[in-house]
C-alpha cells in the first residue's frame, strides 16, 4: 500500500516537472506574431538618416525596398539593425514563474493539510485515508516539483561562493530541506511524529518563499 | 501532548536557523524584528524603487536613476561628494550644496547594505569586504548575472550601447525589478534562446 503512494507521488512529481518545462518549451518556440517584413525593412531605411531619397516621393514604400546599393549595406555593418520597438508585456507563464506559482500553491496545499489534520487527542486510530492525507501527498508531490523547477529554471542563481547568508542559497537550502522533510512526513504518516516533521518541512518552506518573495 | 511540543520545537528549530544566518550577515538587518519581515507581504525580491523626487529628477535628468540599493553606503558615500561629482566619470554634474546633502543622505540611507530588497542584499554581501565598487556594471553579482549576454546584443546594438543602459533591456527597471521574465532586448526579440 504504501509503495503505492510513494509511486504516485513520485509520478506526480514527474508530471508537474514535465508539465512545467513543457510550458518553457513553449515559452520559447511559439511565435504567433505575423511576419511584417515589408513594414520593417521601409521604416528601417527611413530611419538611416544618412540617406538621402529626394529624386522620389516621400511615400515611396517600392521605391524604398529596392534601395538596396553597397552604401546601404556599408552603413549597417556592426551594427544591430534597429527594429521597430514593440510594446513588450512580461509572459503569463514562464519556467521561472511555473518554479512560483508551484512554490506558492505548495504552501496553500500545506496550510490545507495542516488545517485538515485529524485531532490526535480525540482519534486514537491511524487513518491511512481521507482528505488530510490526500493533501499531504499532494503537498509533497508539489514540494518535490517546486524544488525541481527551481534547480532548473534559477540553476544561475545560486553559488556556493557567496557563503551560507546570500539570500538564494538560503532559499535553495531550506526549500530542498523542507521539501525533503515533507517527502519523510508523508512516507512515515500516519505514524507517530509525521505531523512534526511536516510542519517542520512546511515551516522551512514558507521561510524559504519569504526570503526570495 | 508530546507531538505538540515536537510541533513547537520544529517551528522554535527553523525561525532559529533563519534568524541566527541573518544576524550573522548583518547585526541590525532582521534582527529588528523577525516576525514583521516574515509577515510583510510586500514584494522583495528587486531593489527597492526610487522614492526622493530630488534624486530621481537631478540624477536622471542626464543618465537612468539607479536605485540606491545597487550599490553600498560606501560607494556613494565616495560618489556624491562635491568633488567626485565635478568628475563624475568624465563629466561635471556638479550640485548645489543643499541638493547634494538631500541626494547623498537618501542614497546612503537606502543604499544596498542598509535595504531588506534580494538584490540589494546579494550586493551587500558581495561587496561587504574590499575597496568601495564604483560601476555597478563591474559588481561581481552583475556582471555574473549578464556574462552570457554577448557583446553584440549590448555594445554592437544601437538599442542599448552599453551595460550601464539598464533600462533599455529591463523593462521594468524603474520599478526597482530585473527578472528575466521582464528583459527586452531591443533588436533581439528571441535573445533568451
Amino acid at each position: 500500500m504504501k509503495f503505492r503512494f510513494k509511486v504516485r507521488n513520485i509520478a506526480a512529481s514527474i508530471c508537474l516537472a514535465t508539465l512545467s518545462g513543457m510550458v518553457y518549451a513553449d515559452d520559447s518556440v511559439v511565435n504567433l506574431a505575423l511576419p511584417t517584413a515589408a513594414s520593417f525593412y521601409t521604416r528601417n531605411l527611413l530611419s538611416l538618416n544618412s540617406r538621402s531619397f529626394d529624386s522620389q516621393s516621400s511615400n515611396s514604400s517600392a521605391y524604398l525596398l529596392a534601395a538596396n546599393e553597397a552604401d546601404t549595406v556599408r552603413d549597417q555593418a556592426g551594427i544591430t539593425p534597429a527594429t521597430p520597438a514593440v510594446e513588450f508585456r512580461p509572459p503569463l507563464m514562464s519556467g521561472r514563474k511555473a518554479h512560483q506559482y508551484l512554490g506558492l500553491g505548495t504552501l496553500a496545499l500545506f496550510g490545507l493539510t495542516a488545517i485538515t489534520a485529524p485531532d490526535s487527542e480525540r482519534n486514537t486510530k491511524p487513518q491511512t485515508s481521507g482528505t488530510h492525507q490526500s493533501l499531504g501527498r499532494a503537498t509533497a508531490a508539489m514540494a518535490a516539483a517546486t524544488v525541481a523547477t527551481g534547480l532548473l529554471f534559477h540553476w544561475d542563481d545560486f553559488h556556493f561562493e557567496d557563503g551560507f547568508t546570500d539570500p538564494d542559497n538560503l532559499h535553495v537550502m531550506l526549500a530542498g530541506a523542507g521539501a525533503l522533510v515533507m517527502l519523510y512526513a508523508v512516507s512515515v504518516a500516519p505514524g507517530h511524529g509525521h505531523s512534526s516533521a511536516g510542519l517542520a518541512g512546511g515551516a522551512a518552506m514558507v521561510v524559504a518563499v519569504k526570503l526570495t518573495w | 501532548m508530546m507531538q505538540r511540543k515536537l510541533k513547537v520545537a520544529a517551528l522554535l528549530a527553523v525561525a532559529l536557523l533563519v534568524s541566527s544566518a541573518y544576524a550573522k550577515a548583518e547585526e541590525n538587518f532582521f534582527g529588528e524584528n523577525v516576525l514583521a519581515w516574515l509577515l510583510n507581504f510586500q514584494r522583495t525580491k528587486g531593489v527597492k524603487p526610487v522614492t526622493n523626487k530630488q534624486y530621481q529628477d537631478e540624477c536622471g535628468g542626464c543618465h537612468f536613476a539607479y536605485q540606491p540599493g545597487l550599490l553600498p553606503a560606501k560607494s556613494w558615500e565616495v560618489l556624491l561628494n562635491a568633488e567626485a561629482l565635478r568628475k563624475h566619470f568624465g563629466v561635471n554634474a556638479e550640485l548645489d550644496n543643499d541638493t547634494l546633502k538631500v541626494i547623498h543622505d537618501y542614497a546612503v540611507d537606502n543604499a544596498a547594505d542598509k535595504s531588506w530588497y534580494k538584490r540589494s542584499r546579494k550586493i551587500a554581501i558581495a561587496t561587504a569586504e574590499g575597496p568601495a565598487p564604483l560601476r555597478i556594471t563591474e559588481l561581481r553579482y552583475i556582471s555574473r548575472k549578464h556574462h552570457h549576454i554577448s557583446e553584440k546584443m549590448i555594445k554592437g546594438n544601437k538599442g542599448v550601447k552599453s551595460l550601464s543602459f539598464c533600462d533599455k533591456c529591463h523593462t521594468q527597471a524603474a520599478k526597482g525589478v530585473y527578472d528575466v521574465d521582464t528583459v527586452d532586448i531591443p533588436n533581439y526579440p528571441d535573445w533568451s534562446d
